[in-house]
Protein backbone atom coordinates (compact mmCIF):
# COMPACT_ATOMS: atom_id res chain seq x y z
CA UNK A 1 0.00 0.00 0.00
CA UNK A 2 2.98 2.33 0.31
CA UNK A 3 2.78 3.29 -3.35
CA UNK A 4 -0.69 4.56 -2.63
CA UNK A 5 -0.02 6.39 0.58
CA UNK A 6 2.82 8.76 -0.16
CA UNK A 7 1.00 12.06 -0.44
CA UNK A 8 2.76 14.34 -2.90
CA UNK A 9 4.37 11.74 -5.12
CA UNK A 10 0.96 10.08 -5.33
CA UNK A 11 -0.60 13.26 -6.72
CA UNK A 12 2.25 13.66 -9.20
CA UNK A 13 1.82 10.08 -10.35
CA UNK A 14 -1.94 10.46 -10.65
CA UNK A 15 -1.56 13.67 -12.67
CA UNK A 16 0.93 12.22 -15.10
CA UNK A 17 -1.11 9.03 -15.57
CA UNK A 18 -4.22 11.15 -16.25
CA UNK A 19 -2.38 13.27 -18.84
CA UNK A 20 -1.00 10.20 -20.59
CA UNK A 21 -4.42 8.56 -20.68
CA UNK A 22 -6.09 11.69 -22.04
CA UNK A 23 -3.45 12.37 -24.71
CA UNK A 24 -2.95 8.74 -25.69
CA UNK A 25 -5.76 8.38 -28.28
CA UNK A 26 -4.41 11.41 -30.17
CA UNK A 27 -1.09 9.61 -30.59
CA UNK A 28 -2.64 6.47 -31.99
CA UNK A 29 -5.60 8.14 -33.70
CA UNK A 30 -5.04 6.21 -36.90
CA UNK A 31 -5.21 2.84 -35.14
CA UNK A 32 -8.73 2.04 -33.98
CA UNK A 33 -7.48 -1.45 -33.18
CA UNK A 34 -5.15 -0.11 -30.48
CA UNK A 35 -7.93 2.02 -29.02
CA UNK A 36 -10.12 -1.07 -28.91
CA UNK A 37 -7.48 -2.94 -26.89
CA UNK A 38 -7.27 0.02 -24.53
CA UNK A 39 -11.02 -0.05 -24.01
CA UNK A 40 -10.87 -3.78 -23.31
CA UNK A 41 -8.10 -3.13 -20.80
CA UNK A 42 -10.22 -0.43 -19.14
CA UNK A 43 -13.15 -2.80 -18.68
CA UNK A 44 -10.78 -5.43 -17.30
CA UNK A 45 -9.34 -2.93 -14.82
CA UNK A 46 -12.81 -2.21 -13.40
CA UNK A 47 -13.56 -5.93 -13.18
CA UNK A 48 -10.21 -6.66 -11.54
CA UNK A 49 -10.88 -3.91 -9.00
CA UNK A 50 -14.15 -5.57 -8.03
CA UNK A 51 -12.28 -8.76 -7.18
CA UNK A 52 -9.77 -6.74 -5.17
CA UNK A 53 -12.47 -4.95 -3.23
CA UNK A 54 -13.96 -8.26 -2.13
CA UNK A 55 -10.47 -9.53 -1.34
CA UNK A 56 -9.83 -6.47 0.81
CA UNK A 57 -12.78 -7.55 2.95
CA UNK A 58 -11.53 -11.12 3.18
CA UNK A 59 -13.81 -12.55 0.49
CA UNK A 60 -12.56 -14.53 -2.50
CA UNK A 61 -15.17 -14.40 -5.23
CA UNK A 62 -15.11 -16.38 -8.44
CA UNK A 63 -18.42 -14.84 -9.43
CA UNK A 64 -17.44 -11.33 -10.51
CA UNK A 65 -18.37 -12.21 -14.11
CA UNK A 66 -21.96 -12.90 -13.04
CA UNK A 67 -22.53 -9.27 -12.10
CA UNK A 68 -20.70 -8.13 -15.21
CA UNK A 69 -23.26 -10.21 -17.14
CA UNK A 70 -26.22 -8.91 -15.13
CA UNK A 71 -25.18 -5.32 -15.80
CA UNK A 72 -24.73 -6.01 -19.51
CA UNK A 73 -28.04 -7.84 -19.93
CA UNK A 74 -29.99 -5.39 -17.77
CA UNK A 75 -28.70 -2.47 -19.80
CA UNK A 76 -29.29 -4.25 -23.12
CA UNK A 77 -32.86 -5.21 -22.22
CA UNK A 78 -33.70 -1.77 -20.79
CA UNK A 79 -32.73 -0.13 -24.07
CA UNK A 80 -34.08 -2.81 -26.40
CA UNK A 81 -37.37 -3.68 -24.69
CA UNK A 82 -38.23 -0.46 -22.88
CA UNK A 83 -36.64 1.91 -25.34
CA UNK A 84 -34.62 3.76 -22.71
CA UNK A 85 -31.45 5.48 -23.81
CA UNK A 86 -28.02 4.48 -22.52
CA UNK A 87 -27.71 7.40 -20.12
CA UNK A 88 -30.74 6.17 -18.22
CA UNK A 89 -30.02 2.48 -18.70
CA UNK A 90 -26.50 2.77 -17.24
CA UNK A 91 -27.52 3.96 -13.75
CA UNK A 92 -30.52 1.62 -13.76
CA UNK A 93 -28.30 -1.33 -14.69
CA UNK A 94 -25.97 -0.42 -11.83
CA UNK A 95 -28.93 -0.31 -9.42
CA UNK A 96 -30.35 -3.60 -10.70
CA UNK A 97 -26.97 -5.31 -10.37
CA UNK A 98 -26.59 -3.88 -6.87
CA UNK A 99 -30.05 -5.16 -5.91
CA UNK A 100 -29.28 -8.67 -7.16
CA UNK A 101 -25.96 -8.54 -5.30
CA UNK A 102 -27.78 -7.51 -2.13
CA UNK A 103 -30.20 -10.44 -2.41
CA UNK A 104 -27.52 -13.03 -3.27
CA UNK A 105 -24.88 -11.53 -1.01
CA UNK A 106 -27.08 -11.49 2.08
CA UNK A 107 -27.12 -15.28 1.83
CA UNK A 108 -23.55 -15.95 0.65
CA UNK A 109 -21.63 -13.52 2.83
CA UNK A 110 -22.70 -15.28 6.03
CA UNK A 111 -20.18 -18.05 5.41
CA UNK A 112 -17.17 -16.28 3.95
CA UNK A 113 -14.85 -19.28 3.66
CA UNK A 114 -14.60 -22.04 1.12
CA UNK A 115 -18.35 -22.23 0.57
CA UNK A 116 -18.34 -18.60 -0.55
CA UNK A 117 -15.73 -19.34 -3.22
CA UNK A 118 -17.67 -22.30 -4.56
CA UNK A 119 -21.09 -20.66 -4.40
CA UNK A 120 -19.97 -17.49 -6.19
CA UNK A 121 -18.48 -19.58 -8.99
CA UNK A 122 -21.66 -21.60 -9.13
CA UNK A 123 -23.71 -18.42 -9.31
CA UNK A 124 -21.63 -17.21 -12.26
CA UNK A 125 -22.19 -20.50 -14.08
CA UNK A 126 -25.93 -20.39 -13.36
CA UNK A 127 -26.27 -16.81 -14.66
CA UNK A 128 -24.50 -17.71 -17.93
CA UNK A 129 -26.70 -20.79 -18.27
CA UNK A 130 -29.95 -18.95 -17.52
CA UNK A 131 -29.40 -16.17 -20.06
CA UNK A 132 -28.44 -18.82 -22.61
CA UNK A 133 -31.48 -21.03 -22.01
CA UNK A 134 -34.20 -18.39 -21.85
CA UNK A 135 -35.47 -16.76 -25.01
CA UNK A 136 -36.27 -13.58 -23.09
CA UNK A 137 -32.52 -13.01 -22.74
CA UNK A 138 -31.85 -13.79 -26.38
CA UNK A 139 -30.78 -17.40 -25.84
CA UNK A 140 -27.34 -18.67 -26.79
CA UNK A 141 -27.33 -16.36 -29.80
CA UNK A 142 -27.45 -13.37 -27.45
CA UNK A 143 -28.84 -9.91 -28.09
CA UNK A 144 -27.64 -7.95 -31.10
CA UNK A 145 -28.07 -4.40 -32.36
CA UNK A 146 -27.97 -2.83 -28.91
CA UNK A 147 -28.12 0.94 -29.51
CA UNK A 148 -25.11 3.19 -29.04
CA UNK A 149 -25.35 5.92 -26.39
CA UNK A 150 -27.29 8.99 -27.59
CA UNK A 151 -25.03 11.89 -28.48
CA UNK A 152 -24.46 14.39 -25.68
CA UNK A 153 -24.12 17.80 -27.30
CA UNK A 154 -21.51 17.60 -29.99
CA UNK A 155 -20.12 14.27 -28.74
CA UNK A 156 -21.36 11.38 -30.86
CA UNK A 157 -20.59 7.78 -30.10
CA UNK A 158 -19.71 6.74 -33.60
CA UNK A 159 -15.99 6.20 -33.12
CA UNK A 160 -13.86 4.22 -30.73
CA UNK A 161 -12.32 7.40 -29.42
CA UNK A 162 -15.54 8.74 -27.92
CA UNK A 163 -16.07 5.38 -26.23
CA UNK A 164 -12.51 5.55 -24.95
CA UNK A 165 -13.18 8.85 -23.23
CA UNK A 166 -16.51 7.64 -21.87
CA UNK A 167 -14.78 4.63 -20.37
CA UNK A 168 -12.00 6.82 -19.01
CA UNK A 169 -14.63 8.89 -17.25
CA UNK A 170 -16.38 5.82 -15.84
CA UNK A 171 -13.05 4.36 -14.73
CA UNK A 172 -12.15 7.61 -12.97
CA UNK A 173 -15.54 7.52 -11.25
CA UNK A 174 -15.07 3.95 -10.02
CA UNK A 175 -11.50 4.63 -8.89
CA UNK A 176 -12.66 7.71 -6.97
CA UNK A 177 -15.44 5.86 -5.18
CA UNK A 178 -13.21 2.88 -4.40
CA UNK A 179 -10.40 5.13 -3.21
CA UNK A 180 -12.79 7.03 -0.94
CA UNK A 181 -13.96 3.73 0.54
CA UNK A 182 -10.45 2.32 1.05
CA UNK A 183 -9.18 5.45 2.78
CA UNK A 184 -12.20 5.80 5.07
CA UNK A 185 -13.14 3.80 8.13
CA UNK A 186 -15.00 1.41 5.81
CA UNK A 187 -11.70 0.38 4.24
CA UNK A 188 -10.13 0.02 7.68
CA UNK A 189 -13.01 -2.17 8.82
CA UNK A 190 -12.59 -4.34 5.70
CA UNK A 191 -8.88 -4.78 6.37
CA UNK A 192 -9.54 -5.62 10.00
CA UNK A 193 -12.15 -8.22 9.02
CA UNK A 194 -9.81 -9.71 6.43
CA UNK A 195 -6.94 -10.07 8.88
CA UNK A 196 -9.00 -11.46 11.75
CA UNK A 197 -12.78 -11.50 11.61
CA UNK A 198 -13.20 -12.57 15.24
CA UNK A 199 -10.89 -9.86 16.55
CA UNK A 200 -12.66 -7.30 14.36
CA UNK A 201 -15.99 -8.32 15.89
CA UNK A 202 -14.73 -7.84 19.44
CA UNK A 203 -13.92 -4.27 18.36
CA UNK A 204 -17.56 -3.61 17.51
CA UNK A 205 -17.22 -4.15 13.76
CA UNK A 206 -20.25 -5.84 12.22
CA UNK A 207 -18.39 -8.21 9.89
CA UNK A 208 -21.52 -9.36 8.07
CA UNK A 209 -22.69 -5.86 7.24
CA UNK A 210 -19.28 -4.68 6.03
CA UNK A 211 -18.77 -7.77 3.89
CA UNK A 212 -22.19 -7.29 2.37
CA UNK A 213 -21.35 -3.66 1.64
CA UNK A 214 -18.19 -4.74 -0.20
CA UNK A 215 -20.17 -7.32 -2.14
CA UNK A 216 -22.84 -4.85 -3.23
CA UNK A 217 -20.43 -2.02 -4.14
CA UNK A 218 -18.06 -4.32 -6.05
CA UNK A 219 -20.92 -6.01 -7.89
CA UNK A 220 -22.46 -2.66 -8.84
CA UNK A 221 -19.14 -1.62 -10.35
CA UNK A 222 -19.05 -4.87 -12.33
CA UNK A 223 -22.59 -4.02 -13.48
CA UNK A 224 -21.35 -0.64 -14.67
CA UNK A 225 -18.61 -2.34 -16.68
CA UNK A 226 -21.21 -4.71 -18.14
CA UNK A 227 -23.52 -1.90 -19.18
CA UNK A 228 -20.68 -0.08 -20.94
CA UNK A 229 -19.61 -3.32 -22.62
CA UNK A 230 -23.11 -4.00 -23.99
CA UNK A 231 -23.38 -0.61 -25.65
CA UNK A 232 -19.82 -0.64 -26.89
CA UNK A 233 -19.94 -4.01 -28.65
CA UNK A 234 -23.68 -3.58 -29.25
CA UNK A 235 -23.93 -7.32 -28.68
CA UNK A 236 -24.15 -9.54 -25.60
CA UNK A 237 -23.79 -13.30 -25.82
CA UNK A 238 -23.71 -15.73 -22.90
CA UNK A 239 -20.27 -17.13 -23.74
CA UNK A 240 -18.72 -13.70 -23.03
CA UNK A 241 -19.60 -14.22 -19.36
CA UNK A 242 -18.51 -17.82 -18.87
CA UNK A 243 -16.83 -19.04 -15.70
CA UNK A 244 -13.43 -18.43 -17.32
CA UNK A 245 -14.02 -14.70 -17.23
CA UNK A 246 -14.15 -14.83 -13.44
CA UNK A 247 -10.84 -16.70 -13.39
CA UNK A 248 -9.30 -14.02 -15.61
CA UNK A 249 -10.69 -11.25 -13.42
CA UNK A 250 -9.02 -12.86 -10.44
CA UNK A 251 -5.73 -13.12 -12.35
CA UNK A 252 -5.66 -9.38 -13.05
CA UNK A 253 -5.66 -8.73 -9.32
CA UNK A 254 -3.19 -11.51 -8.47
CA UNK A 255 -0.75 -10.59 -11.24
CA UNK A 256 -0.68 -6.91 -10.34
CA UNK A 257 -0.45 -7.54 -6.62
CA UNK A 258 -3.26 -8.50 -4.25
CA UNK A 259 -2.29 -5.96 -1.62
CA UNK A 260 -2.67 -3.09 -4.11
CA UNK A 261 -6.41 -2.79 -4.32
CA UNK A 262 -6.51 -0.20 -7.12
CA UNK A 263 -3.11 -0.19 -8.83
CA UNK A 264 -2.79 -3.99 -8.71
CA UNK A 265 -5.76 -4.80 -10.98
CA UNK A 266 -4.78 -1.86 -13.22
CA UNK A 267 -1.27 -3.20 -13.81
CA UNK A 268 -2.48 -6.79 -14.09
CA UNK A 269 -5.31 -6.05 -16.50
CA UNK A 270 -3.17 -3.88 -18.77
CA UNK A 271 -0.48 -6.54 -18.99
CA UNK A 272 -2.94 -9.37 -19.52
CA UNK A 273 -4.80 -7.46 -22.23
CA UNK A 274 -1.76 -6.25 -24.16
CA UNK A 275 0.57 -9.24 -23.77
CA UNK A 276 -1.49 -11.59 -25.97
CA UNK A 277 -1.41 -8.96 -28.71
CA UNK A 278 2.37 -8.96 -28.67
CA UNK A 279 2.39 -12.72 -28.76
CA UNK A 280 0.14 -12.81 -31.81
CA UNK A 281 2.93 -13.93 -34.13
CA UNK A 282 2.97 -17.26 -32.39
CA UNK A 283 -0.75 -17.35 -31.94
CA UNK A 284 -1.30 -21.02 -31.20
CA UNK A 285 1.24 -20.92 -28.37
CA UNK A 286 -0.12 -17.73 -26.81
CA UNK A 287 -2.31 -19.35 -24.13
CA UNK A 288 0.53 -21.72 -23.27
CA UNK A 289 3.06 -18.91 -22.85
CA UNK A 290 0.62 -16.74 -20.91
CA UNK A 291 -0.26 -19.65 -18.66
CA UNK A 292 3.37 -20.52 -17.95
CA UNK A 293 4.18 -16.87 -17.29
CA UNK A 294 1.31 -16.48 -14.85
CA UNK A 295 2.15 -19.69 -13.06
CA UNK A 296 5.76 -18.56 -12.67
CA UNK A 297 4.74 -15.16 -11.32
CA UNK A 298 2.28 -16.59 -8.82
CA UNK A 299 4.77 -19.24 -7.66
CA UNK A 300 7.88 -17.10 -7.42
CA UNK A 301 6.45 -13.62 -6.83
CA UNK A 302 3.38 -14.17 -4.66
CA UNK A 303 3.19 -10.41 -4.00
CA UNK A 304 2.43 -9.85 -7.69
CA UNK A 305 4.26 -7.32 -9.85
CA UNK A 306 3.73 -4.34 -7.55
CA UNK A 307 4.43 -6.33 -4.40
CA UNK A 308 7.75 -7.45 -5.88
CA UNK A 309 8.68 -3.97 -7.10
CA UNK A 310 7.89 -2.49 -3.72
CA UNK A 311 10.45 -4.71 -2.08
CA UNK A 312 13.15 -3.21 -4.29
CA UNK A 313 14.04 -0.02 -2.42
CA UNK A 314 14.86 1.83 -5.66
CA UNK A 315 11.29 1.59 -6.78
CA UNK A 316 9.50 3.37 -3.97
CA UNK A 317 7.93 6.54 -5.27
CA UNK A 318 9.43 8.63 -2.48
CA UNK A 319 12.96 7.60 -3.34
CA UNK A 320 12.36 8.26 -7.05
CA UNK A 321 11.01 11.74 -6.41
CA UNK A 322 13.85 12.43 -3.93
CA UNK A 323 16.38 11.46 -6.58
CA UNK A 324 14.65 13.68 -9.15
CA UNK A 325 14.86 16.60 -6.74
CA UNK A 326 18.53 15.96 -6.13
CA UNK A 327 19.19 15.92 -9.86
CA UNK A 328 17.18 19.10 -10.36
CA UNK A 329 19.07 20.79 -7.53
CA UNK A 330 22.36 19.76 -9.04
CA UNK A 331 21.40 21.21 -12.38
CA UNK A 332 20.15 24.53 -11.10
CA UNK A 333 22.70 25.37 -8.40
CA UNK A 334 24.51 28.64 -9.02
CA UNK A 335 27.80 26.87 -9.73
CA UNK A 336 26.29 25.06 -12.65
CA UNK A 337 24.55 28.14 -13.96
CA UNK A 338 27.67 30.30 -13.95
CA UNK A 339 29.86 27.71 -15.57
CA UNK B 1 -25.98 -4.81 41.65
CA UNK B 2 -23.21 -6.68 39.94
CA UNK B 3 -21.74 -5.36 36.68
CA UNK B 4 -22.12 -8.73 34.98
CA UNK B 5 -24.69 -11.29 36.11
CA UNK B 6 -24.55 -14.78 34.68
CA UNK B 7 -27.66 -16.82 35.51
CA UNK B 8 -27.99 -20.62 35.08
CA UNK B 9 -25.95 -20.44 31.89
CA UNK B 10 -25.49 -23.65 29.91
CA UNK B 11 -23.77 -24.62 26.69
CA UNK B 12 -23.97 -28.10 25.22
CA UNK B 13 -21.92 -29.29 22.27
CA UNK B 14 -23.90 -32.34 21.26
CA UNK B 15 -24.19 -34.30 24.52
CA UNK B 16 -21.18 -32.63 26.09
CA UNK B 17 -21.85 -29.93 28.63
CA UNK B 18 -19.07 -27.37 28.27
CA UNK B 19 -20.82 -25.05 30.71
CA UNK B 20 -23.59 -26.25 32.98
CA UNK B 21 -26.06 -24.29 35.09
CA UNK B 22 -23.54 -21.59 35.89
CA UNK B 23 -24.23 -18.61 38.14
CA UNK B 24 -21.56 -15.98 38.45
CA UNK B 25 -21.44 -12.30 39.41
CA UNK B 26 -18.67 -9.91 38.43
CA UNK B 27 -18.57 -6.81 40.61
CA UNK B 28 -17.54 -3.33 39.65
CA UNK B 29 -13.79 -2.66 39.59
CA UNK B 30 -12.67 -6.06 40.80
CA UNK B 31 -10.15 -8.39 39.21
CA UNK B 32 -11.85 -11.75 39.14
CA UNK B 33 -9.75 -14.82 38.39
CA UNK B 34 -11.39 -17.69 36.57
CA UNK B 35 -9.48 -20.89 37.16
CA UNK B 36 -9.96 -24.59 36.67
CA UNK B 37 -8.36 -27.59 34.94
CA UNK B 38 -8.07 -27.72 31.16
CA UNK B 39 -11.46 -28.19 29.53
CA UNK B 40 -13.32 -26.82 32.54
CA UNK B 41 -15.24 -24.39 30.30
CA UNK B 42 -13.40 -21.14 30.98
CA UNK B 43 -12.86 -20.10 27.38
CA UNK B 44 -16.34 -21.32 26.46
CA UNK B 45 -17.69 -19.02 29.16
CA UNK B 46 -15.84 -16.08 27.59
CA UNK B 47 -17.23 -17.01 24.19
CA UNK B 48 -20.75 -17.14 25.64
CA UNK B 49 -20.46 -13.76 27.34
CA UNK B 50 -19.00 -12.08 24.22
CA UNK B 51 -21.55 -13.59 21.83
CA UNK B 52 -19.25 -15.93 19.88
CA UNK B 53 -21.31 -18.89 21.11
CA UNK B 54 -25.02 -18.69 21.73
CA UNK B 55 -25.94 -20.32 25.04
CA UNK B 56 -28.15 -23.41 25.19
CA UNK B 57 -29.82 -22.01 28.31
CA UNK B 58 -29.60 -19.18 30.79
CA UNK B 59 -29.00 -15.46 30.56
CA UNK B 60 -26.14 -12.97 30.60
CA UNK B 61 -26.96 -9.56 32.05
CA UNK B 62 -24.57 -6.63 31.68
CA UNK B 63 -25.33 -3.40 33.56
CA UNK B 64 -28.88 -4.61 34.10
CA UNK B 65 -29.45 -5.29 30.41
CA UNK B 66 -29.96 -8.73 28.88
CA UNK B 67 -27.23 -9.27 26.28
CA UNK B 68 -27.69 -13.02 25.86
CA UNK B 69 -28.71 -13.07 22.22
CA UNK B 70 -26.60 -10.20 20.89
CA UNK B 71 -23.89 -10.52 18.23
CA UNK B 72 -20.19 -10.10 19.19
CA UNK B 73 -19.95 -6.63 17.64
CA UNK B 74 -23.09 -5.48 19.50
CA UNK B 75 -21.73 -6.77 22.80
CA UNK B 76 -18.43 -5.00 22.11
CA UNK B 77 -20.39 -1.78 21.66
CA UNK B 78 -22.13 -2.33 25.01
CA UNK B 79 -18.72 -2.15 26.69
CA UNK B 80 -17.29 -5.66 27.00
CA UNK B 81 -13.80 -6.09 25.59
CA UNK B 82 -11.75 -9.26 25.36
CA UNK B 83 -8.42 -10.67 24.36
CA UNK B 84 -7.87 -14.09 22.87
CA UNK B 85 -5.86 -17.03 24.15
CA UNK B 86 -3.36 -17.03 21.29
CA UNK B 87 -1.93 -13.70 20.19
CA UNK B 88 -4.79 -12.65 17.96
CA UNK B 89 -3.64 -9.42 16.33
CA UNK B 90 -3.67 -7.85 12.89
CA UNK B 91 -0.23 -9.32 12.29
CA UNK B 92 0.56 -7.71 8.93
CA UNK B 93 -0.24 -4.20 10.18
CA UNK B 94 1.72 -1.79 12.31
CA UNK B 95 1.26 -1.50 16.06
CA UNK B 96 -0.41 1.88 15.50
CA UNK B 97 -2.85 0.49 12.91
CA UNK B 98 -3.79 -2.35 15.25
CA UNK B 99 -5.00 0.06 17.90
CA UNK B 100 -6.44 2.41 15.25
CA UNK B 101 -8.56 -0.46 13.89
CA UNK B 102 -9.51 -1.16 17.48
CA UNK B 103 -11.05 2.31 17.78
CA UNK B 104 -13.77 1.56 15.24
CA UNK B 105 -16.68 1.93 17.62
CA UNK B 106 -15.86 5.56 18.45
CA UNK B 107 -16.80 6.93 15.03
CA UNK B 108 -19.86 9.14 15.37
CA UNK B 109 -19.92 10.82 11.96
CA UNK B 110 -22.18 9.03 9.46
CA UNK B 111 -20.50 6.70 7.01
CA UNK B 112 -21.37 8.62 3.84
CA UNK B 113 -19.66 11.67 5.29
CA UNK B 114 -16.63 9.51 6.05
CA UNK B 115 -16.39 8.73 2.33
CA UNK B 116 -16.30 12.44 1.51
CA UNK B 117 -13.56 13.04 4.11
CA UNK B 118 -15.37 16.15 5.37
CA UNK B 119 -13.57 18.41 7.88
CA UNK B 120 -15.69 17.00 10.71
CA UNK B 121 -14.65 13.48 9.76
CA UNK B 122 -10.99 14.42 9.57
CA UNK B 123 -11.24 16.12 12.94
CA UNK B 124 -12.82 13.01 14.43
CA UNK B 125 -10.14 10.79 12.91
CA UNK B 126 -7.31 12.89 14.24
CA UNK B 127 -8.90 12.87 17.71
CA UNK B 128 -9.09 9.08 17.50
CA UNK B 129 -5.47 8.86 16.34
CA UNK B 130 -4.48 10.98 19.31
CA UNK B 131 -6.28 8.57 21.63
CA UNK B 132 -4.46 5.68 19.98
CA UNK B 133 -1.16 7.33 20.86
CA UNK B 134 -2.34 7.90 24.43
CA UNK B 135 -3.15 4.22 24.80
CA UNK B 136 0.21 3.19 23.32
CA UNK B 137 1.99 5.55 25.70
CA UNK B 138 -0.02 4.29 28.67
CA UNK B 139 0.94 0.73 27.81
CA UNK B 140 4.56 1.59 26.99
CA UNK B 141 4.38 0.66 23.30
CA UNK B 142 4.58 4.16 21.80
CA UNK B 143 8.14 3.72 20.57
CA UNK B 144 7.12 0.61 18.63
CA UNK B 145 4.17 2.19 16.85
CA UNK B 146 5.56 1.71 13.32
CA UNK B 147 6.69 -1.89 13.82
CA UNK B 148 4.66 -4.68 12.30
CA UNK B 149 2.65 -6.51 14.95
CA UNK B 150 3.83 -9.86 13.59
CA UNK B 151 7.48 -8.90 14.18
CA UNK B 152 7.08 -8.03 17.88
CA UNK B 153 8.43 -10.27 20.65
CA UNK B 154 5.76 -12.39 22.29
CA UNK B 155 5.46 -10.26 25.41
CA UNK B 156 4.86 -7.10 23.40
CA UNK B 157 2.29 -8.90 21.27
CA UNK B 158 0.27 -9.74 24.37
CA UNK B 159 0.54 -6.15 25.54
CA UNK B 160 -0.61 -5.00 22.10
CA UNK B 161 -3.60 -7.32 22.41
CA UNK B 162 -4.46 -5.44 25.60
CA UNK B 163 -4.02 -2.09 23.81
CA UNK B 164 -6.47 -3.12 21.10
CA UNK B 165 -9.02 -4.19 23.70
CA UNK B 166 -8.50 -0.91 25.58
CA UNK B 167 -9.11 1.07 22.38
CA UNK B 168 -12.76 0.01 22.55
CA UNK B 169 -12.94 1.68 26.00
CA UNK B 170 -14.57 -1.31 27.68
CA UNK B 171 -16.09 -1.25 31.14
CA UNK B 172 -15.47 -4.97 31.47
CA UNK B 173 -12.39 -6.62 30.05
CA UNK B 174 -12.05 -10.38 29.66
CA UNK B 175 -8.45 -11.61 29.45
CA UNK B 176 -7.81 -15.16 28.25
CA UNK B 177 -4.48 -16.43 29.61
CA UNK B 178 -2.66 -13.10 29.27
CA UNK B 179 0.77 -14.24 30.52
CA UNK B 180 1.06 -17.63 28.77
CA UNK B 181 4.50 -18.17 27.28
CA UNK B 182 6.03 -15.18 29.03
CA UNK B 183 9.22 -15.14 31.07
CA UNK B 184 9.02 -13.89 34.70
CA UNK B 185 10.14 -10.35 33.81
CA UNK B 186 7.55 -10.03 31.05
CA UNK B 187 4.94 -11.54 33.34
CA UNK B 188 5.45 -9.08 36.17
CA UNK B 189 5.48 -6.18 33.69
CA UNK B 190 2.18 -7.30 32.23
CA UNK B 191 0.61 -7.82 35.67
CA UNK B 192 1.58 -4.26 36.51
CA UNK B 193 -0.20 -3.11 33.33
CA UNK B 194 -3.32 -5.09 34.19
CA UNK B 195 -3.45 -3.43 37.62
CA UNK B 196 -3.00 -0.05 35.96
CA UNK B 197 -5.89 -0.81 33.64
CA UNK B 198 -8.11 -1.64 36.59
CA UNK B 199 -7.07 1.60 38.27
CA UNK B 200 -8.38 3.39 35.19
CA UNK B 201 -11.82 2.10 36.13
CA UNK B 202 -12.07 -1.10 34.13
CA UNK B 203 -13.37 -4.30 35.68
CA UNK B 204 -11.32 -7.36 34.75
CA UNK B 205 -11.99 -11.08 34.49
CA UNK B 206 -8.91 -13.13 33.84
CA UNK B 207 -8.53 -16.79 32.90
CA UNK B 208 -5.12 -18.00 33.98
CA UNK B 209 -3.35 -21.26 34.76
CA UNK B 210 -0.35 -19.80 36.53
CA UNK B 211 -1.36 -20.00 40.21
CA UNK B 212 1.29 -17.54 41.35
CA UNK B 213 -0.11 -14.97 38.96
CA UNK B 214 -3.70 -15.63 39.98
CA UNK B 215 -2.94 -15.38 43.68
CA UNK B 216 -1.06 -12.10 43.40
CA UNK B 217 -3.33 -10.43 40.85
CA UNK B 218 -6.91 -11.34 41.68
CA UNK B 219 -9.24 -9.94 44.33
CA UNK B 220 -11.55 -12.91 44.01
CA UNK B 221 -11.47 -16.32 42.38
CA UNK B 222 -14.10 -18.54 40.79
CA UNK B 223 -13.20 -22.16 40.12
CA UNK B 224 -14.75 -24.12 37.28
CA UNK B 225 -14.66 -27.87 36.82
CA UNK B 226 -16.55 -29.79 34.14
CA UNK B 227 -18.45 -26.64 33.24
CA UNK B 228 -19.69 -26.03 36.77
CA UNK B 229 -18.63 -23.56 39.41
CA UNK B 230 -17.22 -25.53 42.34
CA UNK B 231 -15.87 -22.68 44.46
CA UNK B 232 -15.79 -18.91 44.71
CA UNK B 233 -14.16 -16.48 47.09
CA UNK B 234 -10.95 -14.77 48.18
CA UNK B 235 -7.75 -16.42 46.83
CA UNK B 236 -6.69 -17.60 50.30
CA UNK B 237 -10.03 -19.34 50.95
CA UNK B 238 -10.17 -20.96 47.55
CA UNK B 239 -6.65 -22.29 47.88
CA UNK B 240 -7.72 -24.25 50.99
CA UNK B 241 -10.98 -25.48 49.47
CA UNK B 242 -11.14 -29.28 49.48
CA UNK B 243 -13.10 -29.59 46.25
CA UNK B 244 -10.66 -27.33 44.43
CA UNK B 245 -7.66 -29.33 45.50
CA UNK B 246 -9.42 -32.49 44.38
CA UNK B 247 -10.27 -31.00 41.02
CA UNK B 248 -6.65 -30.06 40.40
CA UNK B 249 -4.81 -32.96 41.95
CA UNK B 250 -7.38 -35.75 42.10
CA UNK B 251 -9.23 -37.38 45.01
CA UNK B 252 -7.23 -38.34 48.05
CA UNK B 253 -4.83 -35.45 47.65
CA UNK B 254 -6.59 -33.21 50.12
CA UNK B 255 -5.17 -33.15 53.56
Amino acid sequence: MKLLTEGKSKLALLGSVAVILIVFPLLVAGKPFTINICILAGISIILGMTFSMLFSAGLISLGCAAFYAIGAYASALLTMKLGLNFWLALPLAIIITGAVALAIGSMLVRNPGFSFVVLTLLFALVVAEVVGQLGFFGGWGGIIDIPRPDPIGPIEFSSNISYYYLLLFLLALVVTVFYALYTSRVGRAWRAIKLSASLAQTLGINAYRYRLLAFVVASSAAGLAGSFYAHYYQTVIPSTFSGWVSIYIQLYAVLGGLEFYILGPAVGAVIMTFAPEFLRVIKEFEPLIMGALLLAIILFFPGGILGTLQKLPRFSLASISARMKRIAKGVFTRDNLTK
Amino acid sequence: MALLEIRSLGKYFGGLAAVRDLDLDVFNLEILGLIGPNGAGKTTLFNLVTGFHSPSSGTVIFKGEDITSLRPDQIARKGIGRTFQASTLFMQRTVFDNVFFGSHKHYRQPEWKALLHTPAVRKEESAIKQRVMEILEFMGLASLKDKLAGNLPHGYQRALGLCIALATEPELLLLDEPVTGMNPTETSALLELIRKIRDRGITIVVVEHNMGVVMSLCDRLAVLNYGQKIAEGAPEEVKENKQVIEAYLGKGSSR
